[in-house]
């Protein structure tokens, strides 16, 4: 058993895990943060996208012991007590999540691209987004999602795409 | 006054209590999760004229949340984790099945095979498929055995100690060969051929002599697997009184119910599904996996048991999109009309029937597409292969049709010289025209939507 100390959400955690873990487990089973779900267990789908030390990252593909003094952040500590993060609110508001199970995913993903705080485009995000996988939405209103979200935090504007309808 | 410092010293205390339990607390005890205050309902959900408005989900909120609970996110007190062997062997004759070495891995509290279940077999249509492979091993995805183990981990590692003797048998890969009569049985049965429709409408021949052109293509597609972002999952509970609940990700759970009761020789009031949200199922959840194995194993070791698919499990056991043989023959008038057309299906089923009769039957009725055809002929037929079995699919056969009668029409609009849309139009159904299994069709509105819709697009800019 390894111990390992780390910052999930903001708080101090020390857990004690095999060394094989991997650090989507050690969240979901140890600390029961089963918002990051399981997909592909190989870094293809992006379900387990959680944040470390800001940067997006596959939990399935890294050890819980390379999180050690590592701040941590995932879907249930994105909102707080007092504020839906805006994120999920334009989430909600367009439907982006139908089965829902590459949301956290998708959020995370999408946070730590808004965190960057560049000018993006249309383009920038669906490249962003290319590591997580939906098989529901199609991904137009997971983008329309990340396009209000980005426009709600930043308060810049993305150019709205050419209506194909004559 | 007095009272208030009362009540705000209480607090005080009682949070510094919380917090010095805080610090108590084992790593392993759940966080107090916590909720957003502000739940009131989104101002998007509010409105009303539906067309060009956003549209919400009222669960939209919880799964941004991270709060939707799938089945891999339940756990119970003492549950432990299931894992299926597969064959690895597309067909085989299994000679023996060893799983003493797999019992003696740390861990380990149970394993099962084929001949432990009471009914070895299910199905939608026909009962040929077995929960577990005992005797013959159909498809490289067959499960053969499988392990309880206390952590995930310990249940792969035991499946490596399972010894199975394989006498391999002949592979039957394609559909067409399958379908000969000296073809190796896959089934033992007469023929791979397991289900045939025939649709026959005029006369045939005399709609062939009377065309001016005929046209043949043969169209082939390929297996789609699902791909759920959610792989099969299921928690199974056996209970001191012989009641078995079952937590599952399954999609049909009366249907599903009625199959696991079955293959459990329990009478059907003995079994409990519960259904959670699903992580996507477009009709590869439509039939039971796993359920019965792990109400087995949960009534050996009186333990929950999870048993949640690898995704190497999900494409290589689960079922998939049909793949089709689809040989199309049509005469064709000068002016562009379809005289008479002759359609041969081959649906290549996999190893086991799942679903395939239901899609043969929809792709049967749908194969001559919106067009008005006096003299048609359709046969099909559903043929098993030594592959990953098929079954429900989005669309049943539709979309493999589909692909193939509006490939043919280009063809022969290419062939004819005559506009792609304009030989559409000219066949396309009218109101009260009949379908090939003679439905009179109301409220037919094919040309109207292609009108307007090459309208829009630009379809007429686009040809020059």
């Amino acid at each position: 058993m390894t111990d390992i100390a780390l910052i999930v959400n903001g708080e101090n955690k020390t857990v004690s895990v095999p060394p094989e873990t991997t650090l989507l487990k050690m969240l979901r089973e140890n600390l029961n943060y089963t918002g990051s779900k399981l997909g592909c267990d190989v870094g293809d789908c992006g379900a387990c996208t959680v944040l470390v030390d800001g940067l997006a990252v596959n939990a399935c593909l890294i050890l819980a012991a390379q999180a050690e003094g590592k701040e941590v952040l995932t879907i249930e500590g994105l909102s707080t007590l007092e504020k839906y993060h805006p994120i999920q609110k334009a989430f909600e508001d367009v439907a982006a999540l139908q089965c829902g199970f590459c949301g956290p995913g998708m959020i995370m993903a999408t946070k730590a691209l808004i965190d960057q705080d560049q000018d993006l485009t249309r383009q920038e995000i669906k490249d962003a987004l290319s590591g997580n996988l939906c098989r529901c939405t199609g991904y137009t209103k997971i983008i329309e999602g990340v396009v209000d979200a980005y426009q709600e935090i930043t308060g810049k504007k993305i150019p709205a795409t050419k209506p194909r309808v004559a | 006054m007095a009272d208030d410092v009362k009540v705000a010293e209480k607090t005080e205390k009682l949070e510094s209590l919380r917090k010095i339990d805080d610090n108590l607390r084992l790593p392993s005890v759940p966080e107090r999760i916590a909720f957003p205050k502000e739940i009131g309902v989104s101002a998007a959900r509010m409105q009303t004229p539906a067309v060009g408005q956003r549209a919400t989900r009222p669960d939209g909120r919880m799964h941004g949340l991270g709060q939707t609970k799938y089945i891999d996110d339940m756990f119970f007190p003492g549950m432990i984790h299931a894992k299926i062997k597969r064959a690895g062997i597309a067909h085989a004759k299994i000679k023996s099945i060893d799983v003493s070495e797999a019992e003696k891995m740390p861990g380990v509290m149970a394993t099962l095979i084929g001949s432990e279940i009471p009914v070895n077999s299910f199905g939608p249509s026909l009962q040929d498929q077995p929960l577990l492979a005992d005797d013959v091993v159909r498809h490289a995805g067959d499960g053969v055995a499988a392990v309880a183990a206390v952590t995930e981990q310990q249940a792969l590692d035991a499946l490596d100690k399972i010894k199975i003797e394989y006498e391999e048998l002949p592979n039957v890969f394609d559909p067409v060969e399958a379908m000969k009569e000296n073809a190796y049985k896959i089934h033992n049965n007469e023929s791979n051929i397991y289900a045939t429709k025939t649709i026959m409408k005029g006369d045939i021949e005399k709609g062939f002599a009377d065309s001016d052109f005929i046209f043949e293509r043969t169209f082939t597609t390929q297996m789609v697997e699902h791909v759920p972002m959610e792989p099969h999952a299921s928690i199974g509970q056996w209970d001191a009184n012989g009641r078995v609940t079952l937590h599952s990700s399954l999609g049909r759970i009366t249907l599903g119910r009625a199959d696991i009761a079955r293959t459990l020789e329990l009478p059907i009031n003995r079994v409990r599904v519960i259904a959670t949200v699903v992580g996507g199922n477009f009709g590869g959840k439509n039939e039971i996996t796993t359920e019965p194995i792990i109400a087995l194993l949960s009534k050996k070791t009186g333990r929950p048991v999870k048993c949640v698919f690898t995704r190497e499990d999900e494409f290589i056991s689960s079922t998939t999109r049909h793949p089709f043989v689809m040989e199309y023959k049509t005469g064709m008038s000068k002016e562009g009309k379809i005289m008479a057309r002759k359609v041969r299906l081959i649906c290549d089923g996999g190893a086991y029937c799942s679903w395939s009769e239901t899609t043969l039957g929809k792709a049967c009725i749908l194969s001559a597409g919106p067009y008005n055809i006096e003299n048609l002929h359709v046969d099909a037929y559903a043929v098993y292969t030594t592959k990953t079995m098929t079954g429900a699919m989005r669309g049943f056969g539709a979309p493999q049709v589909c692909f193939a009668y509006e490939s043919h029409m280009d063809d022969m609009a290419a062939e004819l010289g005559i506009e792609p849309l304009e030989i559409r139009l000219q066949n396309a159904f009218n109101e009260g025209s009949a379908s090939p299994t003679g439905q009179v069709l109301e409220a037919v509105v094919v040309r109207d939507s292609l009108e307007m819709a090459t309208e829009r697009f630009g379809w007429k800019e686009w040809q020059r």
